[in-house]
């Protein structure tokens, strides 16, 4: 007796369309919000995302995460952001070059993006069936009834219970997880290929964390969109990854399949960041730390941006930005030391 | 770690504690009552940590504060020591404050930002005469140094400071007092995890250090086995479980327990198998369910868990459970699956993470000594 009502007639494609183009390929993104920034903000990273796929972002807070989902969404204001290089080519068409009429057609159509704090995307003022109707009515031109009934349509998909009498409810009558799912149907509502979700379950409680997990996964099964969540806990992302980019300071510093992030982890960065996450099974010991915080921009080391709080960091760490260099099919780890064993072994 | 909590006095105890908000009478409206904490009793044993887990708005805060009498309860009492502190007067209570502490999850909030770092850790010394004149600088820089910060920054505002080094502040200024037991109220929830496990390891050596007891409130269950070692899981105002830390993750009695442990996402890829969510949201604590508070979202309700509530009984050593069906739902139920670990080149890597790290940091500790 499931309640979720089947998408069914929305004519995309199935999930499985084999070794595609990617929905989004990054490539080589950096990102400044002042001319005389000391250092890049956000310095040269690429990915890719393919149909039906998610890629999650983790890292430290601070270290661009949400900037740059906003720069790929077209949502930052230009001055003081500054896209320094690079390209975004959203099924084939740089993003970054867009002029600015097709980006705002792009946006809630082509792609959606949902946040941490379901009130940035809500209007407190509107019922939630209004504006997820308006959202339709805008990019598919339908007619006010027929927006309506789909709205409806969506808020059963997404698991509103009561879902009727939920439309005519404004933002404030329903509990966080619920606006969290009004968010969803909002930016689902017109099928985007492309879903980029910052830190959707942050603020939630694990129970209903888990209900909004499901319900992305699902919606994905169902529909084929390319998805990117971005978060800090690795939980979620070994739950819901394909791929996996560890974002620290600016850089990507390791990139790969979940598994593999999981099973062979090789940046300094990438391992700290596992060690410092308590278990659920019996304590071992106390817990392995990162030493100190991310630097602010004005102390950003030249070389590595990792090395003051690496263990292993030498004189050219300091120095030289590491390369990201592939160890194994889709695995790239930016680090002089990489792969670990063979690199450190050969150090006193 | 702990004594048994058999053999001597809890060194802190709530029994039928209540806490209920709201409610006032207006001309044409009444506001609603809030239930926030309905019927607790729980003891803490000298020396343990204590945690206290459930979702938003279970009750958490309010019970702590409640402990500390920060608040003043709607019914029962709280002990510490053997001694009823509820009914203390104003004077007695405040010489009491010192060994008492609490620490918050917001370390953002809880700083006065007007005051230096040196004034808000002197404060407490001041207030409770613990130091006078010089002295007091000494042992603010003293405090400042065991909880890792640079004593220079006795000068600097809290606005200053990232949100691990405020709650390593928080934590100096609680310490001040000369205190037994330390409540945290979600202390490291709003940092991030390389952070959360500095402030993690500080609060452990510091207990050591200093024999203290903590009552660690939190909603993070990887935090909370990694620390405890005893926990009480709340749900809409009531505790539902009590538990060694161990027992209750690898066998959770209570279907809420259950439910809590099931929806953590594992950091291990395919790590966790199939599972029942609680279906629907928390119910509003304005207007608790009859009967047992968790049975619109339990999924072993039956007719009388909507009409009786379930008192609290004894379910093996130091456990106690709240529920109906207990006995039939352990019965029934398939063991939990093992908690599946990282993989075996994480460990390893790890211990040379850590091995290089401790050569850094005696190489440091080598060159400041030659200075
Ligand atoms: N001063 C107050 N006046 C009215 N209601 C209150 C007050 N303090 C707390 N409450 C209510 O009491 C209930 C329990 O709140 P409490 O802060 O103890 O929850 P919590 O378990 O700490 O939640 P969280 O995980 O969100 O911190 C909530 O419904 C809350 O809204
Ligand atoms: N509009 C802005 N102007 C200047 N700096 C900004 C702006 N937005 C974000 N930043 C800075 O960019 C850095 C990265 O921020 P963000 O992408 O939000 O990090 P996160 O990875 O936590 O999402 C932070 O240091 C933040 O202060
Ligand atoms: S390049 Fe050097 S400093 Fe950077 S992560 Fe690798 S070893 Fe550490
Ligand atoms: S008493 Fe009934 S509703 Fe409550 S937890 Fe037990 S089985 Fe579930
Ligand atoms: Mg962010
Ligand atoms: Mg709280």
């Amino acid at each position: 007796m499931s309640q979720t009502t089947a998408l069914t007639d929305t004519g995309s494609a199935p999930a499985d369309l084999g070794a595609s183009e990617p929905v989004l390929a990054v490539e080589n993104f950096a990102l400044t919000f002042s001319a005389n920034a000391p250092a890049n903000l956000i310095d040269g990273i690429s990915f890719t995302v393919e149909r039906g796929k998610t890629l999650c972002i983790v890292g430290e807070s601070g270290c661009g995460k949400s900037v740059t989902s906003l720069a790929l969404m077209g949502l930052l204001s230009s001055p003081p952001a500054r896209i320094l290089s690079g390209t975004a080519r959203f099924e084939g068409r740089d993003l970054f070059s867009l002029p600015e009429r097709e980006k705002v057609n792009l946006r809630g159509n082509g792609m959606a993006m949902i946040f941490q704090e379901p009130m940035t995307s809500l209007n407190p003022a509107f019922t939630v069936g209004h504006q997820i109707a308006e959202g339709i009515t805008r990019h598919r031109g339908l007619p006010k009834a027929e927006a309506r009934r789909e709205a409806l349509r969506m808020l059963e998909w997404v698991r509103i219970p009561a879902a009727a009498k939920r439309l005519d409810a404004y933002p404030h009558q329903l509990s966080g997880g619920m606006r969290q799912r009004v968010m969803i149907a909002m930016a689902l509502a017109n099928r985007p290929r492309l879903l980029i979700a910052d830190e959707p379950t942050t603020a939630l409680d694990v129970t209903i964390q888990a209900q909004i997990l499901d319900l992305i996964r699902h919606i994905q099964e169902e529909t084929g969109t390319a998805v990117i969540l971005i978060t800090h806990d690795l939980g979620v992302v070994a739950e819901v990854a394909d791929r996996v980019a560890v974002m620290y300071a600016g850089h990507i510093v390791e990139q790969g399949s979940v598994s593999e992030i999981f099973a062979n982890p090789q940046h300094p960065y990438t391992i700290g960041l596992f060690g410092s996450i308590p278990s659920l099974g019996r304590r071992q010991g106390q817990l392995a730390t990162i030493k100190g915080a991310v630097p602010p921009l004005d102390l950003m080391p030249k070389g590595c941006r990792f090395a003051p709080r690496c263990p292993f960091a030498d004189r050219r760490c300091m120095d030289e930005v590491p390369p990201a260099a592939e160890l194994a099919e889709g695995h790239s780890v930016a680090c002089w030391y990489a792969p670990i064993e063979e690199k450190m072994g050969t150090r006193q | 770690m702990s004594n048994s909590p058999h053999d001597a006095t809890p060194i802190l105890e709530g029994r039928d504690l209540a806490k209920r908000f709201g409610g006032r009478r207006g001309l044409f409206q009444s506001e609603p009552t809030v239930h926030a904490v309905n019927g607790v009793s729980i003891s803490v044993a000298a020396g343990e940590t204590f945690a206290i887990v459930g979702e938003s708005g279970c009750g958490k805060s309010t019970l702590a504060r409640l402990l500390l009498r920060l608040i003043e309860p709607s019914e029962g009492q709280v002990f510490y020591q053997g001694r009823e502190i509820t009914k203390l007067g104003a004077g007695e209570m405040r010489a009491l404050r010192r060994e008492l502490q609490i620490i918050f999850q917001d370390p953002f909030a809880s700083l006065n930002p007007r005051m230096t770092v040196g004034a808000i850790v002197a404060e407490p010394i001041r207030l409770h005469g613990l130091a006078r004149g010089r002295a007091v600088d000494e042992r603010v820089a003293e405090l400042l140094r065991v909880v890792g910060l640079r004593p220079e920054y006795a000068d600097r505002y809290p606005h200053e400071f990232s949100g691990g080094q405020r709650q390593r502040i928080g934590i100096a200024r609680a310490l001040a007092g000369e205190p037994k037991l330390i409540i945290g109220d979600e202390p490291v929830s709003a940092l991030d995890v390389s952070v959360q496990a500095q402030v993690i390891n500080l609060l452990e050596t510091l207990k050591e250090q200093f024999g203290l007891t903590l009552v660690i409130v939190a909603h993070d269950l990887a935090v909370i086995r990694h620390m405890s070692d005893r926990v009480a899981v709340m749900y809409l105002g009531e505790v539902v479980e009590m538990s060694p830390v161990d027992a209750l993750y690898e066998m959770p009695l209570h279907p809420y327990t259950q439910a809590l442990l099931q929806a953590i996402p594992v950091p291990v890829p395919g790590g966790r198998g199939a599972h029942d969510l609680p279906q629907g949201d928390i119910p509003s604590p304005t207007a608790p369910p009859p009967g047992c508070r968790f049975h619109t979202r339990c999924p072993h309700a039956q007719e009388r868990c909507s009409e009786e509530h379930p008192a609290l009984e004894t379910a093996g050593e130091g456990r106690v459970v709240a529920c109906h069906f207990w006995r039939d739902i352990q019965a029934a139920a398939n063991p939990p699956a093992p908690v599946r670990e990282g993989s075996a080149k994480l460990a390893e890597r790890l211990e040379l993470y850590r091995a290089h790290q401790t050569r850094r940091e005696e190489e440091t500790a080598a060159a400041a000594a030659l200075d």
